[in-house]
């Protein structure tokens, strides 16, 4: 029996999706892979009059696409850019973006952009700041906002509450919505010693529109969420709680450097079939294994990053020109 | 300013506490000399008086790192971030100079031009003005010429970069050889050529156009030809969707630019003569009309014709 759709602030569950990434645009394209939406970064295509969005155009007509964004900036203090807000509602329109995302985070002051997802002091005057903007934010796009949870390397001694009670008042008071990233709850809970696990109970399950699963670079210190590596089981298992306590949700795999062929990434979101608990769960399950066609738990193919160098979060992904 | 115990109230105020803390943090992590130096500075402790001495009084420390260790975090990944975004914006510059020497002149660009745009895109739109403010003057030639060639190098690269994402002409018809024979020749002089928003035309005084091909197709361990000064011409557009470069001659150049300014083709032709010996214009007449077919053969010069 077909399991209905759970909706979320309107948003029905759209299966499972990979992160738009230029060099796998053609095979997408020639081969039509059963993958069930496609969530682009906003900022890539705003402006783009090029090969980027011409791809997007292409695969927008055949795909569901979520827009994710990394310079909304909601937390700065720094006016809202009224002319970027236009510009990502233009795009969400003729995308027809089935949603549209960013994080909860600042990324500049002052004018600029560090072009990083930087952390904000979880205080009364900070939510009441991003719930003022993300109002502003909903009314200029006329629709509800997602956010994600960012991977965070410091906290502030200023903050009041934890990161789950400032993101249950924010959605609360804001009717926003949220993706909940998996990876950055693991990553983020290593570096502030909390437990991931309460962190997803904790948040407000009917408000998760979306998952974000990703791998991230165990610093030993430290984690990194680098975007480049397979997703580590007890990643997995976070997901399984969070598909469990949220009823399932759509659920998108980030992978953004050292980028791998387009099967193995879609391998890669496949293994969380095998996490879901749908109706007919037995036959989901044997299914998936046929599915990817080797045992999932097999990371061996895939391969993290290599090499020295600063590790850098949420890595950029940047298209290529293409000169003759 | 906010002494160290007041900083956790002034979290807590209206807005101002939160502003604080952004810049404050904001100029210690893109300190070109690191956080601990960036904490010390005054810029820093005007917002927030916490050195490197008493980082923890702002941001915590974990159980393996410190608060300045936290920061660095971010302060690495900012620089290593918007280098690579240079890397990939200039990327025959940076095989040029090597790594090193290229992240050094990205670095120092990026004190004077940090990012104010929502996008990478914009990042590198400035360098080439950033190489001709800091270009040495003439009693050091040598590295005058050298910057010159970095120069026209950069520009070239930022041109191509422009052109592939920017407005092109793929959605519509462009002019054909068959629109251009089909004018009246009475009429020839007085019309204007329409030129494609992804047109670019450059006068660059190395010939970099013949170098960024040549070094495209070397492997990456082989030494890279020298280059002599020499004034070169290239015509840049794109044609589906892939960015197109032509080599100009000086007449072929001051033919386009004359139209690509919205010249009637009379003006344009003068403008071309005068850049051609007297003995040659016979010559000229014969060749322009080979110009203007091969140019609308390659569906990127021109739009339509404006009467």
């Amino acid at each position: 029996m077909k399991t209905e759709l759970m909706r979320r602030l309107g948003h029905p569950n759209l299966g499972l999706g990979l992160g738009l990434r230029m060099p796998h645009a053609q095979h997408i394209l020639e081969n039509r892979p059963r993958v069930d939406w496609f969530e682009v970064i906003s900022e890539n295509f705003m402006d783009s009059k090029g090969r980027p969005r011409h791809v997007l155009d292409q695969i927008a007509e055949q795909y569901p696409i979520v827009m994710h964004g990394v310079s909304l900036s909601i937390g700065s203090t720094d006016p809202l850019d009224h002319e970027y807000l236009k510009k990502l509602k233009a795009l969400a329109a003729e995308v027809n973006a089935v949603w549209v995302s960013d994080h909860l985070c600042w990324t500049g002051v002052a004018g600029r952009n560090s072009h990083d997802l930087l952390p904000i002091p979880l205080t009364e005057e900070s939510l009441q700041h991003v719930v003022e903007r993300i109002r502003v934010v909903q009314d200029v796009m006329e629709r509800a906002f997602v956010f994600e949870n960012p991977s965070s390397y410091v906290g502030f001694t200023g903050s009041t509450m934890s990161e789950w009670e400032f993101l249950s008042r924010m959605t609360e008071a804001s009717g926003c919505g949220l993706l909940l990233d998996v990876n950055n709850v693991y990553v983020s809970a290593r570096n502030h010693d909390f437990d991931p696990e309460e962190y997803i109970r904790s948040v407000p399950h009917d408000r998760v529109v979306q998952f974000h699963l990703a791998g991230h670079t165990d610093c030993t210190t430290h984690l990194i969420d680098t975007h480049d590596h397979p997703v580590i089981g007890a990643v997995w298992e976070l997901y399984r709680l969070a598909h469990e306590l949220t009823g399932g949700v759509s659920t998108l795999l980030e992978w953004d450097a050292n980028i791998q062929p387009f099967e193995e990434l879609h391998r890669e979101v496949l293994k969380a079939k095998k996490y879901l608990r749908q109706e007919g769960v037995v036959g989901a399950v044997a299914d998936w294994r046929d599915e990817i066609g080797r045992d999932a738990d097999d990371e061996s193919n895939l391969k993290g990053a290599q090499g020295d160098g600063p590790v850098a979060p949420h890595p950029l992904h940047l298209s290529s020109v293409e000169v003759q | 300013m906010d002494t160290v115990s007041e900083m956790g109230d002034s979290l807590n105020d209206s807005p101002a506490g939160l502003d604080r803390v952004q810049r404050w943090m904001q100029a210690v992590i893109t300190h070109p000399d690191g956080v601990l130096t960036g904490a010390d500075e005054k810029a820093a402790r005007e917002l927030i008086d916490a050195g490197q001495g008493n980082l923890e009084s702002v941001v915590t420390r974990s159980r393996s790192l410190s608060a300045a260790d936290r920061l660095a975090i971010y302060a690495n990944a900012y620089y290593a971030r918007l280098l690579e975004c240079m890397a990939n914006i200039f990327p025959v510059l940076r095989r040029t100079l090597g790594e090193d020497i290229f992240n050094g002149f990205a670095f120092e660009y990026l004190q004077s031009f940090p990012s104010r745009s929502y996008t990478l895109n914009h990042l590198g739109q400035h360098f080439v003005q950033y190489l001709r403010e800091t270009r040495p003057g003439s009693e050091k030639e040598d590295d005058a010429g050298w910057v010159d060639f970095l120069i026209s190098l950069s520009t070239l690269e930022w041109t191509i970069y422009g052109v592939f994402d920017g407005p092109g002409t793929e959605t519509e018809s462009m002019l054909e050889a068959s629109d251009v024979e089909s004018i009246d020749p009475d009429a020839w002089l007085d019309i204007r050529l329409e030129t494609p928003p992804c047109l670019a035309l450059l006068a660059l005084d190395y010939p970099v156009n013949e170098f960024y091909t040549a070094v495209r197709a070397s492997e990456e361990e082989l030494e890279l030809p020298f280059v002599e000064p020499a004034v070169s011409y290239v015509a840049i557009s794109r044609r589906d969707y892939i960015v197109r470069r032509y080599e100009l001659s000086h007449p072929q150049y001051r033919l386009l630019k004359s139209l690509h300014e919205g010249e009637t083709v009379g003006k344009a032709l003068e403008a071309c003569a005068g850049v051609v010996p007297d003995d040659e214009l016979d010559q000229l007449i014969i060749d322009v009309k080979l110009w203007f077919r091969n140019w609308t053969m390659e569906r990127c010069f021109f739009r339509k014709i404006l009467v």
